[in-house]
């Protein structure tokens, strides 16, 4: 690969929703480089477009303007070299834990023996493989992450798109994710991008951290996160590193707030 | 097991109770059997294969009528989901015209088809196909996006996503229409043979009544709603429990 192209490269992308009173943007001239094996985050107040930007890099959505270049080429379909994990994860109840890791590789017609050995080895890794005859209904919210994060693992995406993925999850069982997130992290090598409006655990989490303003969304600072892994939440070092992305998201926060408390008046 | 043993003792008192007022003789053999006198024309029906034969034409019938519907149906419901212009007008028109009773529809088969065998597999047919294309277009509107989104993103396409996502994804909401279709293609089917006399259990019944045999009758009522429970338990009750137990649905 060429040292000099970008692996991913979002270039200004901006994004509009027609709604019944007139255009709403929600995206505005977005540029960010990702490189390879990179563990970006984004943060930025709730609505404020995040979900949107990973849907189009998916090609799940179209950008009003602008392009995603992967690999230096324009990307025209949604393939599952970029997985989405979605907020509500979106797995399939009529099919059991394995069947549903199983899911992309049938239809890749991948043959059934291999097929089984590679859901197995993800259903390892994320600590379910004694759940793999579950249905999704009989499990609990961490081990239903857990089983999005096998699905979308077993079809060797190159990049990562999580979208708030422990955002309804109780502290510990999210603490325990971050620790096994950076794990499959540093041994799969994944390029992620992860979409938070926690900053504390976009810091724990990210090698960087981008910081979104609010509607419509645009990038409002980048910051780099050198602090050594694997990373605690509630580590001392960490607080110093979030203050400084707080500040910057706190006007975009009350922004936001100011809007909705206008429109309710 | 317990179920069961009630049921059992359910079923003992009624033949009981039955037998019990036949003693008192109220009314004369012909018009009220006895228990005994019902289960000597089953077996009856059964040596003479006069009820194989019957059984063996109204299962033709249904097989082919709901069969019909079914294909009918889930285009007609994929049509009004995908057009928004036969959303408008057939589907309303659909709604309308499922709450006629389908026997309102034998006149008009009778004339269109003669008096034969079409004629009454129409019959069965408008009986299922209404339920069957409302339930095809609701539960294809009730599939949340979600899933199709994670379809696509997943690689699925066109086919795949049909089967692997869509179908699967839409069946809690299409069989209790299948079911509802069945029993009314059933219904219908039995009212076309009582009217218009052409073989079949329907046809049956109305020989027994020729013949002032009640307990013919008695016999062949059994043997339809036997038919009818025994489809509604082995295939639509063995889906249902299936389903249920994937989709972590109460029963």
């Amino acid at each position: 690969m060429n040292n000099n192209i970008a692996y991913l490269k979002i270039e200004n992308i901006s994004k509009n929703f027609s709604t019944p009173n007139g255009c709403l943007p929600v995206l505005e001239k977005i540029n960010l480089e990702v490189k390879q094996s990179d563990f970006v985050c984004i943060v930025g107040p709730s609505g404020c477009g995040k979900t949107t930007l990973l849907n189009i890099i998916a090609n799940l959505e179209s950008a009003t303007a602008g392009r995603v270049l992967y690999k230096g080429k324009t990307l025209l379909t949604t393939e599952p070299n970029r997985l989405v994990i979605f907020q509500e994860l979106g797995l399939f109840p009529w099919l059991n834990v394995r069947d549903n890791v199983e899911f992309g590789l049938k239809v890749k017609k991948i043959p059934s023996a291999k097929r089984k050995k590679i859901a197995e080895e993800y259903l390892r890794m994320v600590n379910l493989i004694k759940f793999k005859n579950f249905f999704i209904h009989e499990l609990s919210g961490g081990m239903k992450q857990r089983v999005a994060l096998a699905r979308a693992l077993a079809m060797d995406p190159e990049i990562l798109l999580m979208d708030e993925p422990f955002a309804a999850l109780d502290a510990q069982t999210r603490d325990l994710l971050h620790q096994e997130l950076q794990k499959i992290w540093s041994d799969t090598k994944k390029t992620i991008l992860f979409v938070t409006h926690n900053v504390r655990e976009a810091v724990c989490l990210g090698d960087k951290v981008i910081v979104f303003s609010a509607q419509p969304a645009s990038i409002k600072a980048s910051f780099e996160i050198n602090l050594p892994r694997p990373r605690q939440i509630e580590s001392p070092g960490l607080i110093d590193t979030v203050r400084p992305i707080i500040e910057e998201l706190k006007p975009e926060i009350a922004k936001i707030t100011k809007v909705n408390h206008e429109e309710n008046n | 097991m317990k179920k069961i043993i009630k049921q059992l003792i359910f079923y003992s008192l009624i033949i009981f109770l039955w037998q019990a007022v036949i003693m008192l003789k109220i009314w004369p053999d012909y018009i009220f059997p006895s228990p005994m006198k019902v289960l000597e024309a089953l077996i009856e029906g059964f040596n003479n294969s006069t009820f194989p034969r019957a059984i063996g034409i109204s299962l033709r019938r249904i097989f082919l009528g709901y069969g019909i519907s079914i294909l009918l149906g889930c285009f007609l419901g994929v049509a009004i989901h995908r057009f928004k212009i036969i959303n408008d007008t057939v589907g309303g028109l659909i709604l309308g015209l499922q709450t006629l009773p389908s026997i309102c529809w034998l006149p008009l088969a009778l004339i269109w088809f003669g008096l034969n065998e079409r004629a009454i597999i129409f019959v069965a047919i408008m009986g299922a196909l209404f339920s069957v294309t409302i339930a095809t277009d609701s539960s294809i509107r009730n599939i949340p996006p979600l899933y199709i989104k994670v379809g696509k993103n997943m690689g699925a396409r066109r086919l795949a996503l049909l089967g692997k996502v869509i179908i699967p994804a839409a069946l809690p909401h299409f069989i209790p229409g299948l079911k509802q279709g069945w029993s009314f293609a059933w219904r219908s089917l039995m009212a076309g043979e009582l009217l218009f006399v052409n073989l079949g259990l329907g046809y049956l019944l109305m020989v027994g009544r020729e013949l002032n045999d009640m307990s013919q009758v008695i016999a062949v009522m059994l043997v339809v709603a036997f038919i009818s429970i025994l489809v509604d338990k082995l295939v639509f009750g063995r889906i249902e429990v299936n389903l249920r137990k994937r989709w972590g649905l109460k029963a």
